[in-house]
């Protein structure tokens, strides 16, 4: 039997620029992840929309909060034939409230610990644990 | 009452590998038993629904081609996991309207033929596609869901690995099923980790083949009639940034609808095919069906309530899990079951004399919704 195993393959959204850094990040330091929020309801939405969105126009752009905690988790084994080693993967909140998902790094995680999001080359962003 | 739809065949093929054949043969082999349940011939029905997923465009076409059908009708429809089901909810839409008398629903599925590991996502979203990128599948995505279940105290590691347990056991019992062996506790916790807490025991399996049909009529025939009493689709909401990913809400969403439909409650169902791709879902699917206030999920399981000669046997023919989940095919084989159950023609794993069943399937992973579809039918006899 074959498992459902986790996707192995690369990570294509760089080639794809479906969603490029320079648009999750602001230019600030230290940066910033950007989001829309609706005019009216106020309803946060990551990432932001791209410029090509019809939606774009009745969103107005924000900076979303550098920390928050971890809602859930799960660390994913790869399949043993991919020699892929095991990463972790999470929602993180933010106040908002919004809640993002991506993976994440550092020691001690655990659903509530308090996550820093911090820039990544291959993944556009990345939730580093801190020290609790 | 005019407006009712008759399920008057079903057939299904064994769920597993079927090297060498081709979805129009597998399909066909679904289609030729449905039609033999049924007594009718090919060109009895006017229209026919085919659901797939991942078979390439006009499959149904490619179907029928070959049995003289004169050129009817033929309607492709694709739903992620629930296309088998929403095929059915389509079909009964035209037979209300009395467009058709009889039509012909087949489900059809080759995952072997996508080389295994998990189901990709649909990635011509931005967020699915960031999601995606940093490693989001459908197994992480029930896996956080176990994780928060465990977090908050709503049961166990080994509740989650009883559900395998229990289903891996139905599954033995059904000679359609594609794992035919039981399996303990121990096996399951033991099993490699694919997304913690989730074990590979605790994964329906990705190499799967098979195919299941229905003949759905305005007018009972065949064997012991069968109706549907209820037939909804939903579609993913935009969730909160405070969403409870335990709530299963486009599945509760979908449950509370379907007994309004019917008229019926959680208490009046017998029997339930419900949606365990993973053993998360089992005990979340309890409570979004009804079968257990919020929290009792864990306990309704350990109870032996859902076990095959319990109050409400829920996966009797092994579900996902044991069955096995030809996307396309999933939906259309859980009413095959469900009606068999209800007719008392389900042999070594017959739960008792149920009047009314459930089915429940769910699917498409897309970032920022609980799923992209759910659908719950309710059948009676």
């Amino acid at each position: 039997m074959r498992s459902i195993a986790p996707d192995s393959r690369p990570a294509n959204h760089q080639e794809r620029h479906v969603n490029p850094s320079s648009s999750l990040w602001t230019g600030e330091s230290p940066p910033r992840l950007r989001a829309s929020r609706h005019v009216r309801s106020g309803t946060l939405r990551f990432p932001p929309f791209r410029p090509e969105s019809p939606l774009a126009a009745e969103h107005e752009p924000v900076n979303l909060a550098a920390t928050g905690r971890l809602y859930s988790l799960t660390t994913i084994h790869p399949n043993p034939k991919s020699g892929q080693a095991a990463f972790v993967l999470g929602y993180v909140d933010l106040p908002g409230p919004v809640r993002i998902f991506g993976r994440v790094r550092g020691e001690g995680i655990r659903v509530g610990s308090p996550c820093q999001v911090v820039p990544d080359p291959q993944f556009g962003y990345v939730f580093q644990v801190l020290p609790s | 009452m005019e407006d009712t739809t008759y399920l008057r065949g079903v057939g299904m093929t064994r769920f597993g590998r079927h090297a060498g054949v081709l979805a129009p043969e597998l399909a066909q082999q679904a289609i030729f038993a449905a039609l033999a349940d049924a007594r009718l011939e090919p060109k009895d029905v006017q229209a026919v629904y085919c659901a797939n997923v991942f078979g390439g465009m006009i499959l149904g076409q490619l179907v029928v081609r070959d049995l003289g059908l004169a050129g009817i009708p033929v309607y492709n429809v694709e739903n992620a996991c629930a296309s088998g089901a929403t095929a059915v909810h389509l079909a009964r839409h035209a037979l209300q309207a009395r467009v058709y008398d009889n039509v012909l629903v087949v489900g059809v599925e080759q995952l072997t033929q996508l080389g295994g590991g998990t189901i990709p996502l649909q990635r011509n979203d931005d967020k699915t596609d960031l999601y995606a990128s940093a490693g989001m599948v459908l197994p992480a995505v029930y896996a956080m869901r176990a994780t928060r279940f465990l977090h908050e105290g709503r049961g166990t590691r080994e509740d989650l690995a009883a559900v395998a347990v229990k289903n891996r056991r139905h599954g033995a019992l059904n000679e359609h099923a594609q794992q035919r062996s039981e399996v303990t506790l121990d096996e399951v916790l033991g099993s490699r980790p694919v997304a913690d807490p989730l074990t590979l025991l605790q994964c329906c399996p990705s190499q799967v083949d098979g195919a299941a049909a229905l003949v759905l009529g305005r007018k009972p025939g065949g064997q012991r009639p069968v109706k549907v009493l209820a037939s909804v689709v939903q579609s993913g909401v935009l969730e909160a940034g405070d969403d409870d990913i335990l709530d299963a809400e486009i599945t509760a969403r979908a449950a509370r609808l379907a007994y309004e439909q019917a008229g019926v409650g959680p208490a009046d169902v017998g029997v339930v095919e419900l949606h365990d791709a993973f053993t998360i879902a089992e005990l979340l699917y309890y409570e979004a069906l009804g079968l257990a206030g919020k929290g009792e999920a864990a306990a309704l399981l350990r109870s032996g309530q859902t076990r095959i000669g319990g109050r409400v046997p829920v996966n009797p023919s092994g579900g996902l899990l044991a069955k096995g989940h030809p996307l396309g095919a999933t939906g259309v084989a859980q009413m095959v079951e469900v009606a068999w159950q209800l007719q008392g023609r389900a042999g070594a794993r017959q739960a008792g004399a149920p009047r009314i069943g459930l089915t429940q399937c769910t699917g498409g992973g897309i970032a920022g919704v609980d799923h992209a579809a759910s659908s719950v039918h309710l059948l009676g006899v």
